[in-house]
């Protein structure tokens, strides 16, 4: 699958040419594993080039609208006027304008001792190279090794062994630029042995043309760690997202993600899990509410790869206007990695005969000690209870809210965070309003 | 648990039944695949010039894809490179292609067949099946014709379907799967030599089962079949098809397309025991199994049930399909996929929803013993017109060994907000729980697997007729009978 120069897109010459451009002369003072990934990441890249099509992972997905803008890398960031962060919500919070950490912008004064919320360069770099770039495996996948290729900076959050930090910690990637942009933001997460931490992830983006954000967040869950994850998006409608989670989870730890999504252009979530020691489990949750031409497309993996673990995944999805939803979850248990609980749902409902949903759950099974299962419906608002509601006074589109807004709540009451608890629900009402 | 497991590797070291070879003198044609061979085979069939058209037609096609290495490969299956010149197309048991009556048939294809348990002439009196029995590339016999054609129904052979219905074969054939479909319908349509064709006239319920039965005999050759089944408007008919090969180290191609169409208010209902010789214990030879079935229901109201057992076959593609045009049609697909030794197997299948009110219905159980890899790969698609679809899909699997695989991919494509699509799937081995208790019951372990197993398949086998149905709780428990351990 090489790419030649000859078949290669405009849109990869244009990025090869600028990892040339930006970093054929030395740049002082890095360490020198970061050069080495940078640069296998650019081979990896070269030789992949962007999924087509004719890629099964792409299949639903087209990302060639938003390749054909003339794209440029962001190289410097101005910093916005403020952030939003979320209503009511004490979390100690870092804000990275670009892929450094704003000191005005962020509060963090008040962390437990030993924990750390920084850039990636500022981090001690011994924790940097053990895990920079492990979880998050450039082979075979093309966004990963562009995000790595352009990587000088990201945000850091480390949890020493058995910290527990009481209030979530906050990561804000405040983006700014003008024209269309590639902004490609990188966290990395350690969790040392029983640490304990909830992690909001969001971004602002004031990016002005279309644009595309492709993040990449890396998270090493250590031996019975507790780490529970959010991750809202709520891009303008010509911004799209290429967003990867890559997490490697020790023995007996425990790892929660909660994915949020609410319109934005191309939204694209790879979501890997790795849980590589017996006694994990593992959580996915999912929303998303596409309207417009919005596509939302939520592709996540659990490779059980040893024994006796657990996976419960829950995906929700309302379509409505010209929308697009994908989900393809899959579960993989390995030879010997037998009893295993993995357990997979997902339900949309599809709101107009313009909107579409494409459902592809996976199991691929190779233990014969486990129990596994998934479940997919696709439909729309029950007639009978629309007709209830309405007999108890309630319009039809008031019926109709509530009935989603329900709907939208088994997943949003995953969230233990009140406050956030209440800006999704808020989101959700607004998201649904006719 | 120690005993259990022994069991199942045995179970998954049985023996294949249909392994042997019949000695008859045959007319087979040199290897390879070019023009020449197709004008050779149409030569043979003496077919009429827009066959043999046709036939070029589409062998150019398969030229095309095959330069350009489009052989499908995205099912997961690990398939061998085959060796499109190294096979023989065309393959016929004597010197004489065509027959007339049972008594020109060579006793010793008869002994064949009674061998594999449809005796021609027995059946024809009993069962009151009417059979079709394609041996290699050629039709040997067709039993009741008489009784069928009395009611309208044509029954025979595609041979002889091209030379006396040459209007209905050209009006259908390719009308479902066209030549350009893929890779092996475009192979099939340039080199099929036989197969069965088969039409019910309008409102004609057909009185008794009809069935094929399929057999590849002579090494080196490939089994190219093409079905073609019309069920005309109010009609009904069960179609059986059934097949077998002998024990052969190297491997053998199947490469068949079967067709349905049904008109307005038809049912059609397709059964398939499906056990092609799997390759030894080790995955030497075997027969690839790379079929396109599909049907269509063209008018409204029509139905069309598929119905598989597939045991054999040591690669097994295969996707039996269900258009559905009009407006309240259905679509099922029923279906038990039984591997060992280290057999694969990619199969499932697609319910189109095109007509308003369409209903489709998927249950398909997969059991994995040995070192063997088991798939369900099914599309959904609810067309933006088509209001109040409804699908329900179940896919369960079980494992029977730690060694095997067993795997769901399904795809689920809603475009109209009227529809309600369900999708479930489970994988599990077979409970400790349950073999305790029948094993507190006095059942012993083998039988209690046995038992179970044969439960997990009752929802299918249940749909199979009632001929069948025996056959195939027989061919499970055999196969059950070297792979549970």
């Amino acid at each position: 699958m090489t790419t030649s120069t000859a078949t290669r897109s405009p849109a990869e010459t244009r990025l090869i040419e600028a990892f040339y451009r930006l970093f054929s002369p030395s740049r002082n003072g890095e360490p020198g594993f970061l050069r080495n990934l940078r640069n296998e990441a650019i081979d990896c890249f070269q030789s992949l080039g962007f999924p087509g099509k004719k890629d099964e992972a792409w299949k639903y997905t087209s990302l060639s609208g938003v390749l054909r803008e003339p794209l440029t890398v962001q190289e410097q960031c101005d910093p916005p006027a403020s952030v939003h962060g979320i209503a009511g919500l004490d979390a100690h919070t870092g804000v990275f304008v670009g892929d450094t950490r704003s000191d005005s912008l962020s509060s963090l004064a008040s962390l437990p001792e030993g924990v750390i919320v920084s850039s990636l360069t500022s981090a001690p770099p011994a924790l940097v190279a053990a895990h920079l770039g492990q979880h998050a495996t450039i082979s075979g996948r093309a966004f990963v090794a562009l995000n790595t290729a352009f990587l000088r900076n990201g945000a850091f959050v480390y949890m020493p062994d058995g910290t527990v930090c009481e209030q979530p910690i906050h990561i804000v990637h405040a983006l700014t630029g003008a024209g269309a942009t590639l902004a490609q933001p990188r966290t990395l997460v350690v969790a040392g042995t029983g640490a304990q931490l909830r992690l909001i992830e969001t971004v602002e983006a004031h990016l002005s043309g279309s644009s595309l954000i492709n993040g990449v967040t890396e998270i090493f869950v250590g031996p019975d760690a507790h780490v529970s994850r959010f991750e809202i998006q709520d891009p303008a409608n010509h911004i799209s997202v290429v967003s990867t989670l890559d997490v490697y989870q020790n023995g007996g730890s425990h790892f929660q993600n909660n994915t949020f999504t609410f319109g934005g252009n191309v939204m694209r979530n790879n979501i890997n899990m790795l849980p590589d020691a017996e006694g994990c489990e593992t959580l996915l949750h999912g929303l998303f509410i596409a309207r417009g031409h919005s596509h939302i497309d939520n592709h996540t993996l659990v490779d059980h790869a040893k024994p006796r673990c657990f996976s419960s995944e829950n995906y929700r999805g309302i379509l409505d206007g010209h929308a697009t939803g994908v989900f393809n979850g899959k579960v993989l248990v390995r030879q010997d990695a037998q009893q295993i609980n993995a357990y997979q749902t997902n339900k949309s409902i599809v709101l107009a005969n313009t909107a579409r949903m494409y459902a592809k759950p996976e199991l691929e099974i190779y233990a014969d000690d486990v129990k596994c299962s998934h479940g997919a419906t696709t439909g729309q608002l029950n007639e009978e209870a629309l007709f209830y509601l309405r007999s108890r006074g309630l319009t039809l589109s008031q019926a109709r809210t509530l009935m989603l807004q329900a709907f939208a709540r088994d997943i949003i009451e995953k969230v233990p965070l009140q406050p956030l608890r209440d800006a999704l629900d808020q989101r959700v009402a607004a998201g649904l309003m006719h | 648990m120690n005993t259990d497991t022994q069991y199942l590797h045995e179970v998954a070291a049985s023996d294949y039944e249909h392994g042997w070879v019949t000695e008859v003198v045959s007319d087979t044609i040199p290897k390879g695949l070019s023009e020449d061979i197709i004008r050779l085979i149409a030569s043979k069939k003496q077919d009429p010039d827009w066959m043999l058209e046709n036939r070029l037609r589409a062998f150019r096609y398969w030229q095309k894809l095959e330069a350009a290495d489009q052989r499908p490969n995205w099912a997961h299956l690990s398939i061998p490179a085959i060796d499109f010149q190294n096979i023989s197309y065309y393959s016929a048991p004597g010197s004489k292609p065509k027959y007339e009556s049972l008594e020109e048939v060579d006793p010793e294809i008869l002994r064949t067949f009674e061998r594999l348990g449809i005796p021609l002439q027995e059946q024809k009196l009993l069962a009151g099946v009417a059979v079709d029995a394609v041996i290699d590339s050629v039709s040997v016999a067709t039993s009741f014709k008489e009784e069928l054609s009395q009611l309208g129904i044509i029954f025979c052979s595609f041979t002889e379907a091209i030379e006396k219905h040459p209007e209905l074969v050209q009006k259908y054939m390719g009308s479902v799967v066209p030549y350009t479909d893929n890779f092996y319908a475009a192979l099939n349509a340039a080199v099929f030599s036989d197969g069965s064709f088969c039409y019910i006239p309008p409102g004609v319920r057909c009185p008794m089962e009809l069935s094929t039965y399929f057999r590849i005999n002579e090494a080196g050759t490939g089994q190219f079949e093409r079905t073609l089944i019309v069920a005309d408007k109010g009609s009904y008919v069960s179609y059986l098809e059934g097949c077998t090969a002998p024990r052969r180290d190297d491997n053998q191609l199947h490469a068949a397309v079967v067709e349905i169409i049904a008109h307005e208010d038809a049912e059609v209902k397709y059964s398939t025991i499906q056990n092609w010789y799997p390759g030894d214990s080790g995955g030497t030879g075997g027969v690839f199994n790379f079929v396109t079935k599909r049907g269509i229901c063209l008018e409204d109201r029509a139905k069309i049930s598929w119905t598989q057992l597939e045991t054999g076959s040591s690669i097994t593609w295969k996707y039996p399909s269900v258009i559905l045009k009009g407006d309240n049609t259905k679509g099922e697909f029923y279906s038990v996929a039984f591997t060992k030794g280290r057999q694969q197997a990619d199969t499932g299948t697609k319910m189109l929803h095109l007509g308003r009110n369409t209903s489709s219905t998927i249950i398909s159980k997969g059991i994995s013993a040995g070192r063997s890899s088991n798939s369900y790969r099914g599309l959904v698609r609810i067309n933006r017109k088509a209001d109040n679809a409804r699908n329900f899909s179940q896919c369960d699997s079980m494992l029977l060994g730690d060694r095997c695989g067993a795997h769901t991919f399904p795809y689920l494509e809603t475009s109209n907000p009227t529809a309600q699509v369900e999708h479930e799937a489970t994988t599990s081995k077979v409970g400790e729980d349950q073999i305790f208790y029948c094993k507190q019951r006095g059942i012993s372990e083998q039988d209690a697997i046995k038992l179970i197993v044969s439960g997990f398949c009752q929802e299918i086998l249940a749909k199979l007729p009632m001929e069948f149905a025996v056959e195939a709780r027989k061919l499970l428990a055999i196969e059950l009978e070297g792979s549970v351990g």
